[in-house]
């Protein structure tokens, strides 16, 4: 072979090593990802990952909506996306690094729930008892438009009182005739 | 129309003392951990002096898994209620303190004026703290010979408390 197609076939070699090794470091690091940084147990309680990776914009705009949605375990009504703490800043990274890897919004939910319990959750869900907050101002609402129609037809009777006064009159006229 | 009031009255009011009722039955300041029953989350952590500890190797023994920090005063009042159980336990259960939202070093100054109670995990991220649920500290947990979590306190334990909670820990899920 001459010398310049050697060079020419040493150069395609390099080249497919190159791009061989990017995919290797692209196939590790998306692996990493898709763990999320989570141990055994965590990837047991969690599942696969329900939604595909996230970054960018997208992935700052989920993990805050999230984490809005979790109570910060140390202050008084705060979400963790909005604490400054230390506590709700660990939590806000790990919620982060689930977005990241795919992980969905329910299923987030559900991993803070299964270590915190029902009350890390800033709404409660609305299922069995929960229904009870959820319905109970439709109730009320509703019963305090009953009461409020009961009044408006209350106060609306005067005007068929009218008649009454009219038939009054009316025989006052035939009493003054006679 | 004074018996309708009445019976709307009734109706949204008994519900609401219903509630109230059972509010009384329980103590506002406790919040149940889910884990309470359940296996104990697996973890590997580095302690003070760069030995790995893993929770799974110390399965057979009930451990005492304690989140704190030099800057919490329960914590602090708690610490000698630790040590003597340690001693009093030794080698019948396994006694680890993880580092809740702390510098390295203000625990290393603390432990040296007041004295180790067991290993003292290094916890990055909180991750093991997430995983436990810790709304703050001290909080323990308390994991029995088979590696259920038995119990979790919130707040400073007493020393009989203690006492029962690794006894009952200690015998397993016959207890």
């Amino acid at each position: 072979m001459p010398r310049a197609g050697r060079a020419r076939a040493a150069r395609r070699r390099a080249a497919a090593a190159a791009l061989l090794a990017l995919l290797a470091a692209l196939g590790a690091t998306a692996a990493r990802g898709q763990a999320g940084g989570l141990d055994e147990d965590e990837r047991r309680e969690l599942g696969p990952a329900q939604g595909a990776p996230v970054s960018g914009a997208l992935l700052d705009a989920r993990a805050y909506e999230i984490g809005s949605l979790l109570r910060c375990p140390v202050c008084q009504g705060l979400s963790v996306a909005d604490s400054p703490v230390d506590a709700a800043v660990s939590m806000q990274a790990k919620i982060r690094r689930l977005v990241a890897a795919g992980y969905s919004e329910e299923q987030i939910l559900a991993y803070f729930e299964g270590s915190y319990g029902e009350f890390i959750r800033l709404s409660p869900k609305p299922e069995g008892f929960n229904l009870v907050v959820w319905i109970l101002p439709v109730v009320a609402v509703l019963v305090g438009l009953g009461i409020v129609a009961r009044r408006v037809r209350a106060v609306a009777r005067p005007a068929a009182a009218g008649e009454d006064l009219e038939a009054y009159r009316r025989k006052v006229r035939e009493a003054v005739e006679e | 129309m004074n018996r309708t009031a009445l019976i709307v009255g009734l109706l949204i009011s008994l519900p609401l003392l219903v509630f109230l009722g059972l509010g009384f039955r329980s103590d506002p300041h406790t919040i149940e951990s889910p884990l309470v029953g359940r296996p104990a989350p697996g973890f590997e952590l580095l302690d003070l002096t760069g030995r790995t500890v893993s929770l799974a190797a110390l399965r057979g023994k009930p451990v005492v898994l304690n989140f704190w920090a030099t800057w919490c005063q329960p914590c602090i009042a708690e610490h000698p209620v630790l040590i003597r159980a340690a001693e009093r336990w030794a080698g019948r259960a396994h006694f680890l303190g993880v580092i809740y939202h702390d510098e390295e070093s203000a625990i290393e100054r603390f432990l040296e004026r007041r004295g180790a109670w067991g290993p003292t995990l290094v916890d990055p991220d909180s991750r093991v703290a997430i995983r436990y649920g810790v709304y703050g500290a001290p909080e323990t947990f308390i994991i029995d010979v088979e590696g259920i979590v038995r119990e979790k306190v919130a707040g400073a334990m007493s020393p009989s408390q203690l006492e029962r909670l690794l006894s009952d820990a200690s015998r397993g899920a016959a207890s």
